[in-house]
């Protein structure tokens, strides 16, 4: 690992540049100490890795992992068609199926061991068109198009899908067979019609993806508040009183505020940094899924496969924000709502760290303080909205919930302005009580 | 003239353990004074409630007119500590750990290079400024880190252990150093187990055991005292209380 430095030798290659740059930075003790901590953590391989390396690339490989295994796209699934009657009716069926595509079909006309061909995984589906299924069908009656799957594999679920929808089709035609002669048409079977009516704040219509990105934003800014900046936080709390450098710095004529608070500037750069990268992987999740599902995004004249990639992408993107909101006031109310949510994560990791006389031991009281406080914030995406009042006042859920008004009710001022004002409060109390704990002599030597 | 520095009837107690009991001592400015007792004796206690990381039950110590109960902030612009322990950052290399103290005591950008560079070359360190502190020898370690305290030139330098575990060449360059810093008319207060350091370095001593002092005056008024011209057999006697000052 060249890149940071040759640890063996214990000379420092890369970091260096950064470390050097400390002779000329300003004065000011939190920027002196901000850009001590960046340096220092920058090293630290291991947490670097775990907390931003890691999921840059396993959340897209997460996302898209799974929708390339089952997509049609990449493999179709293999369905089997056994044709144990050879009338026209059966014949009509088959030929609706194979129009239908998307699948590698292969059709048999003889008997076969359905559980074997699915366990040995031969086939994705088998359908069976039974004896005497166009003698039914002719003598009015109903017949049955069997379906033999396996109920673990998505494949089988998708396969059953595309089938159904040609069974479908074929269905609405004999019943408009049969209702000819009688001079009634399909809606005599049908009189009843759904229709649907999103009923939304903003009064525009939502895409799927603005209902997931609704539950999955706020989420992640949520878990950015739980974990802060999460080993790199508890290092430069507990690892510097573990490694007895506290001591020495707290010679120097420097404010213990001063010092907190360029931890909580070094700290709130790594949430900042944990937070965009994940959420940034999991839109190139996202667009990795849609250039999956982007058959039919078809761009002609001149543009590239990754043309259409591009395409497919940027929709995807711009669908994760609802119609008529602008994009701009989303990321900047989202940077916002994750200084908050960073802030608060690292005060409740000094405040914790503060009770711990070791590392392991701060870890440990941070986990329970973060359970219960992540409880609430699980509720979000099902509480009906009467109960989501309450949630705007919890801490670290308000912050949750400040994201969650911003894409859903922007025009919701009164909300907006609850959540914002209850996470800056609780943001409040729990720096303050922070500083009383940092610095403390029973911290230091006790 | 008045004392670099003055503590009046030092105290602290942890839980049971009356670790420093009613020190006072003083030192003169532009002197060495040597601090000394046996292991457990207090003396690392005493220097932290001088340089302020620990508060004092009772008692005083007052720094360059000073007081460290009420301007521990004062107190601290105008010394330079090596506690016990080294305190450096393992991930920072040897130069960024001076940076970054030469930094928080604001020192200018040209002065901190220059300053950096004429220390880390005197205590030949300066082909490891590259290095991570975590990779350097426990004695390049004391080194760093007595270059740290004497980095911004503070009046009064507080030391506790200076020398321990450094070898011959760098004990001598670090004690010729003490000495400069004195004949240029600052303070150094330096904790030791060294009897011969003393001897060859202190201009006054304070002896402590079990917390309380036990001697304080000249190393010469001492030898002429007892009679003894051994330091090393003057201090086993001072602690097993066969003499008395
Ligand atoms: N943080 C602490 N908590 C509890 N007891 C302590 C603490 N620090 C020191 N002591 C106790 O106070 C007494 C004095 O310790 P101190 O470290 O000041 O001795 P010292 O003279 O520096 O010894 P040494 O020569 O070994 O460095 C000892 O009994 C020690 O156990
Ligand atoms: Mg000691």
């Amino acid at each position: 690992m060249r890149l940071w430095g040759r640890i063996g030798s214990g000379e420092v290659k890369v970091t260096r540049g950064l470390g050097l740059a400390g002779y000329g930075i300003p004065k000011a003790a939190p920027v002196v100490v901000a850009w001590k901590e960046i340096t220092e953590a920058l090293r630290d391989r291991r947490t670097i890795i775990n907390t931003i390396v890691l999921p840059v690339v396993l959340i897209p490989l997460a996302m898209a992992i799974p929708i390339l295994m089952v997509s049609p796209k990449t493999t179709p699934p293999v369905v089997e068609l056994v044709l144990l009657d050879d009338g026209g009716a059966a014949g009509r069926l088959a030929s609706a199926i194979s129009d239908q595509g998307g699948m590698s079909l292969v059709v048999r006309t003889g008997r076969v061991n359905t559980s074997a061909e699915i366990l040995g995984g031969r086939a994705d589906l088998v359908v069976v068109i039974p004896e005497g299924f166009t003698a039914n069908l002719t003598s009015g009656l109903t017949a049955s198009v069997d379906y033999y799957y396996d109920p673990f594999s998505m494949k089988s679920s998708t396969a059953i899908s595309m089938v159904s929808a040609a069974v479908s089709r074929v269905e609405e035609e004999i019943v408009s067979e049969r209702l000819r002669p009688l001079n009634l048409s399909l809606d005599y079977v049908h009189p009843l019609v759904e229709r649907e009516f999103q009923v939304t704040s903003t009064g525009r219509e939502v895409s799927p993806e603005v209902v997931v990105g609704s539950m999955m934003l706020p989420m992640m800014v949520g878990v950015i508040a739980i974990t802060g900046a999460g080993t790199f936080a508890l290092d430069m709390i507990a690892g510097e009183r573990e490694r007895k450098t506290i001591e020495a710095l707290l010679t120097a004529p420097v404010g213990r505020l001063s010092i907190l608070a360029g931890k909580y500037l070094a700290m709130t750069f790594f949430s900042l940094l944990a937070g965009l990268s994940t959420i940034m992987a999991s839109i190139l999740g996202l667009i990795l899924m849609a250039e999956e599902f982007s058959a039919g995004l078809q761009v002609t004249g001149g543009v590239g496969p990754s043309g259409i990639g591009q395409a497919a992408a940027a929709a995807a993107a711009a669908r994760l924000i609802p119609e008529g909101v602008n994009p701009a006031l989303v990321l900047a109310g989202v940077v916002v709502a994750m200084i908050l949510a960073g802030l608060t994560g690292n005060a409740v990791i000094v405040m914790t760290s503060s009770f711990a006389k070791t590392f392991k031991e701060a870890q440990q009281y941070l986990g329970a303080t973060m359970g219960v406080l992540v409880l609430p914030m699980v509720a979000v995406p099902y509480l009906p909205p009467p109960m989501m009042g309450p949630l705007r006042l919890a801490p670290v859920t308000s912050i949750a919930m400040l994201v969650r008004d911003l894409l859903v009710d922007p025009g919701n001022v009164a909300a907006l302005v609850e959540s914002f004002a209850s996470s800056v409060i609780y943001l409040m109390l729990l720096l303050i009580v922070s500083a009383k704990l940092f610095g403390r002599e029973s911290v230091i030597f006790g | 003239m008045p004392a670099a520095v003055a503590t009046v009837g030092l105290t602290k107690a942890f839980g049971d353990v009356v670790a420093v009991d009613g020190v006072s001592f003083e030192v003169e400015e532009g002197s060495v004074f040597g601090f000394l007792g046996p292991n457990g004796a207090g003396k690392t206690t005493t220097l932290r409630m001088i340089y302020g990381v620990l508060r004092p039950d009772s008692g005083d110590a007052v720094v360059m007119g000073r007081s460290v109960t009420r301007d521990p902030r004062g107190v601290r612009e105008v010394i330079g500590v090596m506690p016990e322990d080294t305190g450096l950052y393992p991930r920072l290399t040897a130069e960024e750990n001076l940076i970054y103290f030469g930094k928080l005591r604001g020192m200018e950008e040209s002065e901190l290079r220059e300053r950096v560079r004429d220390l880390l070359t005197r205590l030949s360190l300066w082909e490891k400024r590259f290095t991570l502190a975590d990779r350097l020898s426990k004695g390049m370690r004391a080194k760093l880190t007595f270059a740290r305290a004497v980095l911004h030139e503070p009046p009064v330098l507080l030391l506790d252990e200076p020398t321990s575990g450094v070898d011959v060449m760098s004990a001598r360059e670090i004690r010729g150093m003490m000495r400069e810093h004195a004949e240029a008319g600052k303070t150094v207060v330096l904790s030791t187990h060294n009897m011969w350091e003393v001897q060859k370095l202190c201009e006054a001593v304070a002896v402590i055991n079990r917390g309380k002092v036990v001697y304080r005056g000249g190393v010469e008024d001492l030898e002429r005292l007892t009679g003894l011209r051994e330091f090393e057999e003057i201090f086993v006697r001072l602690v097993r209380g066969e003499i008395t000052a």
